[in-house]
């Protein structure tokens, strides 16, 4: 090989491994503080106790079940519609304008500011209701996963073969039977991967809960108040002046962190058990 | 020198076919089109119950074409339409008002890949069975183990019927489509060149196995492979460039056929 090339070839590699490097070292020093920062604060009373005023010491329990009630209801809400909406779009409104239609919507929904979707809710639940409540954040969050599982959904029964869609319909068998039992099935794993990673995404959704559930610094299981939840808990005690407060928002940051790789792994694991 | 190979089977093939069989299939005047594009041109052609018709041709001649005709699976896309008439039992198929549903039942269809579902091979069988027909344990049982001893499938998967299709070899697979289409007992099967993904030894399987359905079904294959449609069919019908050239007994269309067009191709000029 010429020395020309030789040395371009090496300045190439090192240029690539640097650019790696210098991505991974950010992800690397963030999840270093985080668990730094937060491991501190980790004790059993951050899940046997409420959220304390300052000066006192506390944990983040009503935080953890009003982030786990409204998730679960987001995805409960989230999850059914999405799915009917991505079969829609992949099977019976394949050819037609007005699927065409949807999707491009749709994908104006998947990248809209959330904060813009709290404000809507803000709009649309809170100011008839007169306060703030666990349902609107639950409402707002449902409509940051919805356009997650759709687009999912659809690309997953998109991912189908053709040969199994025609198979499945030469035995005679309408539509709605071929669906539920080959297409979902052999998209099941794709379906699973949309839902899960849209779960990870709003569980750490921070703006659309501020104008919705907004916070409560006591423990209320009923989803008509203000509720509780880690990322508008991590938000207000992170910029506070109190050090307990900023001991438990890291303590809350590192439980949402890992909350979210283990969903990333659990992601991955089925993907892989997908393709064989 | 492959005429001569074939003599041997052709005479096997002649002796089943001067048995005379009224038609089960009636194609009249088929045009056939995607989008703008005519991929048949007024096919006029009858194939015998209880045959074997294979379709030969050129690549893009039509052939599957006319089986995705026959079954009605093209209009699982708006931009392809079929004019003309293909006649079963004296019934325009056709027509928009016969339901695609009662048509794919009583004609199955086997695809170039194994297309496996992906669940067990209990359920890859039961499932259209279980749809068209209420049947108890036992029944439904007996149905899906009568019908993969007739796809020739039973000994090998007998003790792992709750094992995926997709663990099943390439040749197995193909074999179970066989058998879940012989579960709703259709009368004609559609063949699309069933074994093309295949290895010589399940070819053989499957070749095999299309001469013992013969009794029972109307057959349809169509196969890029001449030696093998002389070798399990009775009549034989000739495509090119989306037109029927040539139909007759499959010793004749082989040994003598009559248009020049046939001869070339199947003495290899072109194709």
């Amino acid at each position: 090989m010429p020395i020309r090339r030789r040395i371009a070839d090496l300045a190439a590699l090192l240029f690539a491994t640097g650019a790696t490097l210098f991505g991974l070292m950010w992800l690397v020093w963030i999840l270093w503080t985080t668990v730094s920062e937060g491991a501190a604060a980790i004790s059993p009373a951050l899940v046997t106790q409420m959220t304390p005023p300052p000066g006192e010491s506390g944990g983040l329990l009503n935080a953890f079940y009003g982030s786990a009630v409204m998730v679960m209801l987001a995805l409960l809400i989230g999850t059914p519609v999405g799915v009917a909406a991505g079969t829609y779009l992949a099977e019976h409104g394949r050819h037609s304008r007005l699927a065409a239609v949807v999707g491009f919507i749709n994908d104006i929904l998947l990248s809209a500011p959330s904060i813009v979707i709290g404000l809507f809710v803000y709009e649309l639940v809170v100011r008839p209701m007169g306060h703030f409540s666990g349902f609107a954040g639950a409402i707002a969050l449902a409509m940051i996963h919805l356009p997650i599982v759709v687009r999912t959904t659809d690309e997953a029964l998109r991912l189908v073969p053709n040969q199994m869609r025609e198979a499945a319909f030469a035995l005679g068998v309408p539509g709605w039977k071929v669906t539920a039992q080959i297409l979902f099935k052999a998209a099941m794993s794709g379906i699973v991967t949309g839902v899960l990673l849209g779960l990870a995404r709003i569980a750490g959704e921070t703006a659309p809960l501020l104008f919705t559930a907004l916070n409560n610094q006591f423990w209320s299981a009923s989803l008509a108040q203000p509720l509780a939840n880690v990322p508008v808990v991590i938000f207000q005690y992170a910029m506070s002046p109190y050090d307990e407060w900023h001991a438990l928002a890291w303590a809350g940051a590192l439980t949402l962190t890992a909350f979210v790789l283990g969903l990333n792994l659990l992601v991955r694991l089925l993907a892989r058990r997908g393709n064989r | 020198m492959i005429m001569m190979q074939l003599t041997p089977e052709l005479t096997r093939s002649a002796d089943a076919a001067t048995v005379p069989e009224p038609p089960k299939i009636e194609v009249r005047n088929l045009d056939f089109f995607y989008g703008k594009t005519q991929a048949l041109t007024s096919v006029d052609l009858a194939m015998p119950a209880h045959a074997v018709t294979a379709i030969i041709g050129p690549s893009g001649c039509g052939k599957s074409t006319l089986l995705r005709a026959i079954n009605r699976i093209y209009e699982l896309y708006p931009d392809q339409r079929a004019t003309g008439e293909i006649v079963i039992d004296g019934q325009n198929v056709l027509e928009p008002s016969y339901a695609p549903s009662k048509l794919r039942r009583c004609v199955g269809m086997v695809f170039q890949k194994p297309t496996p579902f992906a669940t067990t091979i209990r359920k890859n069988v039961a499932f259209a069975l279980s749809y068209y027909e209420r049947l108890s344990k036992s029944e439904l049982a007996d149905r899906i183990e009568d019908a993969l001893k007739q796809a020739a499938l039973w000994d090998e998967v007998k003790d792992k019927l709750d094992a995926s299709a997709l663990s099943l070899s390439g040749g197995q697979q193909q074999r179970l489509c066989i058998a879940r289409t012989l579960a709703v007992r259709p009368e004609i099967v559609l063949l699309d060149e069933p074994t093309s993904a295949l290895d010589p030894i399940s070819t053989a399987k499957i070749e095999e196995l299309i001469h013992a359905l013969r009794q029972r079904f109307t057959i349809v294959i169509v196969t890029h492979n001449m030696q093998q449609a002389a070798r399990v069919s009775q009549r034989t019908a000739f495509f090119h460039l989306g037109e029927l050239i040539e139909v007759g007994d499959t010793s004749q269309i082989f040994t003598n056929p009559h248009v020049r067009r046939t001869q070339d191709y199947i003495t290899g000029r072109y194709g």
